[in-house]
């Protein structure tokens, strides 16, 4: 499970946000998160999974029919938990290619003598596809790597949860961790590397992310970014949680599962991702240039900043070798647990065998997937990014809570949480899963709508060349959602007609 | 800037690495129970 929630998010996009939000200012808002939505929804996903497994349910539609089995609309809410882990896998699939290409590259020195940001982002434009250059001259580097990437997936899909998606995990993760921790030992002995900068050190590069800084409580865009994170991180709001647990047996400890997924993604993230890009960069660029970097986007700091940062150490290809394959490694283990519910779907409500659900997601994502590769430049991985890793994110996690704690019942939920538990969760989380979890949910949601929901809809931040894309995306997305909604109605229909009576 | 959230970083990564810690103990105890059985 670890496997699934270490991801790119851990390494990149924790430490991009947390230096475009002040870095220090970040943290405080970043763990009031984790511990009053971050825990208590690893709880109440692998509660919820392990129930409806019990019934013979992996995915949501299933998971939620059997919390409340009278109410004919419940199952159609737990669509999200199918459609959001498909949508990511479409687009992180491709990301996490770049970064087996990009070890490639840092082995062979194919980047190695550029030394600047400019020359280093016409780099990653020409080999996404972006513009023609003098480093590609179209996207045929890039569609290597990523059917590599993707025919590995599969592979490892194909095999199973145990022949492939843990034996993959078992080797990949204390390999991850080994690279990370050469990383971190690498970046902690650099000092202060400019004479002309001894302040840009070590040092104070962690001072940048560990400095508290309480003003940023009254930030609403901290306080949303944070708990973004948690959630991305986490992996909880996106379905994969329940479908791995739908597979314990009714005594399996829920409770030290999700603490040890949690607390091991927090070490991932917090002691070794935020010691490598901040204050490396920190150390390079100084305390006013890393924000620009964060500010410019995720992939800026991972693809075009850290290159320069190794490029700058002996041994740069090693670094950006083993920098590189740990991206890949922490993506890998995270997409081939996304496409695990939507298999498990096929597999539950269809009754379709595993081997012939890979077959099915394999071609239906392999073609979603030249979207997210040919118009890249079009926004449309963005906007991918936006509605299956943040907008449904959230909304899941708040289905999934008030489900838990209002429709299930608190105590109810308490008590099939402890089945089988010999840690006792302390009782104030009781309070908070009911009433602080949910409102800090809607609080989310609410200032979404209040700031954003206008300009989104409206593709106001868009520019109009992309327009037609978006909106095509955002038919299609929609188009798939309601063929997900038919599916589920269809596979209940199949069994009210079986059985004679609702399952 | 200088660095003055040392303790911050140390409670944080203590409390973190210390969690896990107890958490894998615990997680590596009932599986050598459970072989047992």
């Amino acid at each position: 499970m670890a496997g699934s929630a270490i991801g790119l998010g851990n390494f990149l996009r924790f430490p991009a946000k947390a230096a475009a939000n002040g870095g220090g200012a970040f943290m405080i808002p970043y763990f009031i998160s984790l511990l009053l939505i971050g825990l208590p929804l690893m709880w109440i996903e692998w509660t919820l999974g392990r129930y409806g497994g019990g019934f013979g349910h992996g995915t949501a539609p299933g998971i939620f029919h059997s919390i409340s089995a009278k109410n004919r609309f419940i199952k159609y809410f737990g669509v999200i938990g199918i459609f959001g882990p498909l949508i990511i896998f479409i687009y992180y699939t491709y990301v996490e290619s770049w970064s087996l290409a990009y070890s490639f590259f840092a082995l062979t020195g194919k980047y190695a003598e550029l030394s600047d940001q400019a020359s280093l982002k016409s780099f990653l434009s020409g080999f996404q596809g972006i513009e023609r250059n003098q480093f590609f001259q179209g996207i045929g580097a890039a569609y290597t790597f990523f059917l590599i990437t993707f025919v590995l997936n599969i592979w490892v899909i194909y095999r199973g949860i145990r022949g492939g998606i843990e034996r993959l995990c078992k080797w990949a993760m204390p390999l991850l961790f080994f690279c990370a921790i050469i990383l971190v030992v690498r970046v902690l002995t650099l000092g202060a590397p400019s004479s002309l900068h001894p302040d840009w050190n070590i040092s104070n590069g962690l001072g940048f992310l560990w400095n508290p800084d309480f003003s940023a409580l009254k930030s609403a865009k901290v306080w949303l970014e944070a708990a973004g994170q948690i959630l991305f991180t986490l992996s909880v709001g996106i379905g994969v949680i329940l479908t791995y647990a739908s597979y314990l047996k009714k005594d399996e400890d829920v409770v030290l599962s999700g603490v040890t997924a949690a607390s091991t993604n927090e070490v991932a993230e917090v002691v070794l991702g935020g010691s490598i890009i901040i204050p490396a960069a920190f150390v390079f660029f100084g305390p006013t240039e890393i924000k620009t970097i964060a500010t410019s986007g995720t992939f800026n700091l991972g693809f075009v900043t850290m290159p320069l940062v190794f490029g700058q150490m002996p041994w740069a290809e090693i670094f950006g070798f083993v920098w590189f394959f740990l991206l890949f490694l922490a993506g890998i283990t995270s997409s081939v647990s996304l496409a695990q519910p939507v298999i498990a779907f096929m597999e539950d409500e269809f009754d379709i065998n595993r081997k012939k659900a890979v077959w099915i997601f394999g071609i239906v994502s392999f073609i979603f997937c030249h979207a997210a590769i040919f118009f890249l430049k079009n926004g449309v991985v963005d906007e991918l990014d936006f509605w299956g890793g943040t907008f449904f994110l959230v909304l899941f996690a708040t289905i999934e809570v008030v489900l838990f704690s209002w429709v299930f019942g608190i105590d109810r939920a308490w008590d099939e949480m402890h089945k089988g538990a010999e840690l006792r969760i302390p009782k104030i989380y009781k309070f908070i899963i009911k009433y602080v979890t949910p409102l800090f949910l809607f609080f989310i949601l609410g200032m979404w709508f209040f700031q954003e929901w206008l300009p989104i809809i409206f593709l106001e931040k868009v520019p109009f060349v992309n327009q037609p894309y978006i909106l095509a995306t955002r038919i299609v997305l929609l188009l798939f959602f309601m063929a997900l909604v038919f599916l589920v109605k269809i596979s209940w229909d199949k069994k009210k007609l079986t059985k004679g009576t609702e399952n | 800037m200088k660095f003055e959230g040392w303790i911050f970083l140390i409670l944080s990564w203590g409390l973190i690495l210390g969690l896990t810690i107890l958490c894998f103990q615990r997680v590596f105890l009932n599986k050598n129970k459970e072989d047992e059985k």
